[in-house]
């Protein structure tokens, strides 16, 4: 029986006009999406590799290691997802004078906003007169008037309904696979598919959920006008409103302090009260190493000192424990002044962390905002991969270091008057930033809530539902 | 005319459909107001912490009260501009630590009406043709002498008063609620602005209950009308305005953000490098910024071309007509922040040759402070919001004409 219901809600649902136009335009948009965002991540790919040929030219002709951290900082490579999900978009990113305000204006359109919102609102179209419509039409008696039970009509209902919506979602996204393997210069790896079947997985999980809540809502409903009605203001609620209000909602609860104010202070902190600091240290030591040779004379030219060094003994030892009291002052200053600093950038952090997580909790009230962080994050596109890069960034700065140490002690032996930090080296030898992607099974452990959520939110519905259901007044 | 009119009012405010409409309209606008009202102090008081002193070169602007409306690229004007040898550092407020603002639209006055008015003046129009004639009461009302033209008017401008008056109830019980606080003034050029707004706004849903209407003559039963509706309604406010955004981005070519910064950073530090060798140090900060002002022309010429033909695609929807002239007219749209930034560069180089000075001689300096001057509604209205305007109002004659037309024709039956 159940089996027939399935059959017979899937062909009632093909051979209808709003199936044929929820077709069309699922192809029509998905395939226009792809094809545009898989150019666009093309161009980005040539952008980037062009953006490394300039950064080695400059390392070639000017690496200096006092201001190369800004120019070999870590960049993101396009990720090749791009062609599918846009995810938080590094561009958006507003603390570049350049910055580029279009997708501020309007967000840009992908893989998850075809699911979150076009197919929620399908799904409502397709089952908002699941119940009451077949009253209206008097099917539903008749269809009652067998031997089936209400719980195997609902059942019934529920899968063949979402089959037919995963029709034409599973054949634009095929074309749309289509599209974007037919690039040679996209290649995906096996974990980018598994991410893909995940995706799929929870969009399935997703457009059952408002077919269920659609089904929920006709039961409470004598017509299908008024059930309409209904499930557009629950569909507005969800899907444009809770996701826009909650982190505003956050920041009120839990305060992060003004940005600009603590960037400012930091600066300050590590740039003019750094170097009064500084040279106050060095004046003392070096008062202690002029103590024990007054002879030495710092103030020479570097012609000078380097004939001072080669011919004086004295002197070379000198001059040896000079440079080294002066590195120790100014590493004695950098080593408070950036306490004080991560004091300050600790306290950010904490807080920022906690307006996030606030803001994340509020928002998966909206089966929306769950989507959306799942297959933002399964996809690498999201807000754990800000976080995974950052990890692979703080590595890489680490690997640095000590390159910096061994290249700056090796600099120093070949000419002990040189200033390390200032002069051109050679970097051709140092390491260079790799990004690779964060396990797949991590990113899937990390997703875990959100799926979780679709799943409760699944399970609420379809009960909610049977428990109308099988209140219904049919006749 | 006016009986079809009072008739289409009376019948909405007992429908369950204008109930829904207006619980819903209430609660968004009042808790969009809320939100934003309390943003907007947040962002005030943030400004009071960071207004530079005359010694600091840094421009930054108050955050504008209308953009309790429509927040916009207010977030992004709103940043501070230091002034340094080394060229214009930015930093960014409050709301860059948290990702999750990016993920979803600012819930401003703006996109409420942008979304959900017209998604409601959809609904109040989907029915009214073809529901009349499904209960046969269309066919009961030609049969007296009003024409098909005034039945269709009167239907027009009955629903039309239905949901703007309403509207515009709570929207000004909102504004009163903002303006409670003494710390916020709107100036009278505001106040027009916001009147401007408001029309716009009108002319908007005007636009939606039109289309409504016509896709109702269109479709035989209230059912299709709805589904239909709603596909145009997603094509129009989410798809055209999106997808012309990315297709403007494969005709112009635009470098990115990331790799200008990189660009700019490679500059200075190279340019220092250079000063230390030869300790010329005035001539190498001047390089710098005047290698950093042909970057930032460079880009803002490549990026106006992207933003005219990506305004020029988006045009296609109307929506994306509302969002300029809205956004525009309330100074935090895209032609604004161009203006802004213009301000800032010839700000930074009127007390540049101060700036290197100060380095180089080791002295602090004063630095008059920097003045921004929104642009005239004249501007506003020459630089496109006049287009925008009047291209409303076509599609609104565009839709009423199609449904009139379609409607002479329409089997009452």
């Amino acid at each position: 029986m159940l089996k027939n219901i399935i059959r017979k809600e899937i062909l009632n649902n093909i051979f209808s006009s709003r199936f044929l136009v929820t077709f069309l335009l699922l192809v029509i948009i998905v395939l226009a999406t792809s094809v545009i965002l898989t150019n666009d991540y093309v161009r980005k790919q040539d952008e980037f590799s062009m953006r490394q040929t300039e950064r080695e030219n400059y390392l070639r002709d000017y690496a200096h290691f006092n201001r190369i951290g800004g120019v070999i900082n870590p960049a993101q490579p396009p990720l090749a997802f791009y062609s599918l999900i846009r995810g938080i978009s590094l561009e958006v990113n507003i603390e570049e004078f350049d910055n580029d305000p279009l997708p501020v204006m309007f967000p840009l359109i992908d893989l998850t906003f075809i699911v979150t919102i076009l197919l929620s609102l399908i799904a409502l179209l397709f089952s908002y007169d699941a119940i009451c419509g077949e009253k209206e039409e008097g099917t539903l008696k008749l269809m009652l008037s067998n031997n089936v039970s209400r719980a195997k009509v609902l059942l019934g209902k529920t899968i063949g309904g979402t089959l037919t919506l995963l029709i034409p979602f599973t054949f634009s996204l095929g074309l749309s696979l289509i599209v974007i393997l037919l690039n040679p210069r996209i290649s995906w790896k096996g974990s980018d598919w598994g991410a893909l079947g995940l995706i799929f997985l929870a969009a399935a999980f997703y457009v059952t959920l408002f077919y269920c809540l659609g089904i929920l809502i006709s039961s409470r409903h004598k017509t299908g006008s008024s059930s309409i009605m209904t499930s557009l203001f629950i569909w507005v609620l969800f899907i444009l409103v809770i996701p826009s209000l909650t982190p505003y909602v956050a920041s009120f609860f839990a305060k992060t302090p003004s940005k600009i104010k603590i960037e400012r202070e930091i600066s300050r902190l590590t740039d003019v009260e750094r170097d009064a600091l500084g040279n106050k240290l060095m004046k003392e030591r070096q008062q202690e190493v002029l103590k024990k040779y007054p002879n030495y004379g710092s103030m020479l030219s570097r012609e000078e000192r380097q004939r001072m060094i080669a011919n004086d003994p004295e002197f070379k030892k000198a001059d040896e424990e000079m440079t080294k009291a002066e590195n120790e002052a100014w590493n004695e200053a950098n080593r408070i002044q950036n306490a004080k600093v991560k004091v300050i950038r600790d306290d950010q952090d904490r807080k920022v962390e906690r307006q996030m997580k606030l803001s994340i909790y509020l928002s998966m009230m909206s089966p929306l905002s769950s989507f959306t962080y799942l297959a933002t994050d399964l996809s690498a596109t999201g807000m754990r991969n800000l976080e995974h890069f950052k990890r692979l960034d703080d590595r890489y700065w680490e690997m640095f270091g000590d390159y910096a140490k061994k290249k700056m002690a090796s600099l120093h032996e070949l000419d002990p008057t040189i200033n390390v930090y200032n002069s051109p080296v050679d970097v051709s030898d140092m390491p260079r930033f790799q990004y690779s992607d964060e396990r797949l099974l991590d990113r899937f452990n990390g997703v875990l809530p959100f799926l979780t959520a679709l799943i409760i939110f699944n399970i609420l519905f379809f009960s909610a539902a049977y428990f109308s259901f099988i209140r219904y007044d049919v006749r | 005319m006016w009986t079809i009119a009072r008739k289409e009012i009376a019948s909405n405010l007992l429908s369950y459909k204008f109930f829904i409409v207006i619980v819903l309209t209430v609660i968004l606008i009042f808790t969009s107001f809320f939100i934003m009202y309390r943003d907007f102090n947040e962002r005030l008081a943030d400004y009071d912490i960071i207004k530079p002193t005359s010694e600091e070169a840094i421009a930054v602007l108050a955050p504008n009260p209308l953009s309790m409306f429509s927040k916009g690229l207010d977030e992004a004007m709103g940043r501070s501009f230091e002034s340094t040898v080394i060229g214009i550092t930015v930093r960014a407020g409050q709301k860059s630590g948290n990702e999750v603002f990016s993920f979803f639209p600012t819930p401003d006055f703006m996109y409420i009406v942008k979304v959900v008015l017209s998604l409601v003046a959809l609904l109040f129009g989907f029915d009214q043709i073809c529901q009349e004639k499904e209960r046969g009461t269309l066919g009961l009302m030609l049969s007296n002498s009003a024409s098909r033209a005034t039945v269709l008017v009167g239907k027009w401008v009955g629903n039309f008063l239905s949901l703007s008056i309403p509207f515009l109830l709570v929207v000004l019980l909102g504004f009163a609620f903002v303006n409670l606080n003494r710390d916020i003034h709107f100036s009278a050029n505001q106040l027009v602005r916001l009147a401007l707004i408001l029309c716009v706004t009108l002319f908007y849903i005007a636009l939606f209950l039109s289309l409504g209407i016509l896709i109702s003559t269109l479709t035989r039963k209230a059912a299709m009308s709805v589904v239909a509706l709603l596909f145009i309604w997603v094509l129009m406010v989410f798809v055209i305005p999106n997808l012309g955004n990315l297709l403007a981005r494969q005709l112009v070519d635009v470098p990115s953000v990331a790799g200008l910064s990189e660009k700019r950073n490679q500059i200075w530090t190279r340019e220092v490098l250079l000063g230390l060798q030869d300790r010329n140090w005035v001539d190498h900060y001047s390089k710098i910024n005047r290698e950093h002002g042909l970057l930032e022309e460079d880009y803002r010429n490549k990026f106006n071309r992207l933003v005219r033909l990506s305004k020029n695609i988006n045009r296609i929807s109307p929506v994306s007509s509302f969002v300029y002239a809205v956004t525009d007219l309330a100074g935090t749209g895209i032609g604004e922040e161009e203006n802004l930034k213009k301000a800032v560069i010839s700000y930074n180089n009127s007390i540049f040759p101060e700036i290197s000075a100060a380095v180089v001689d080791r002295e602090p300096r004063q630095y008059p402070a920097f003045q921004y001057r929104y642009r005239e509604l004249s501007e506003v209205f020459a630089r496109g919001t006049l287009f925008d305007m009047a291209w409303l109002i076509f599609f609104n004659i565009l839709f009423f004409a199609l449904s009139y037309m379609a409607f002479v024709r329409y089997d009452v039956r």
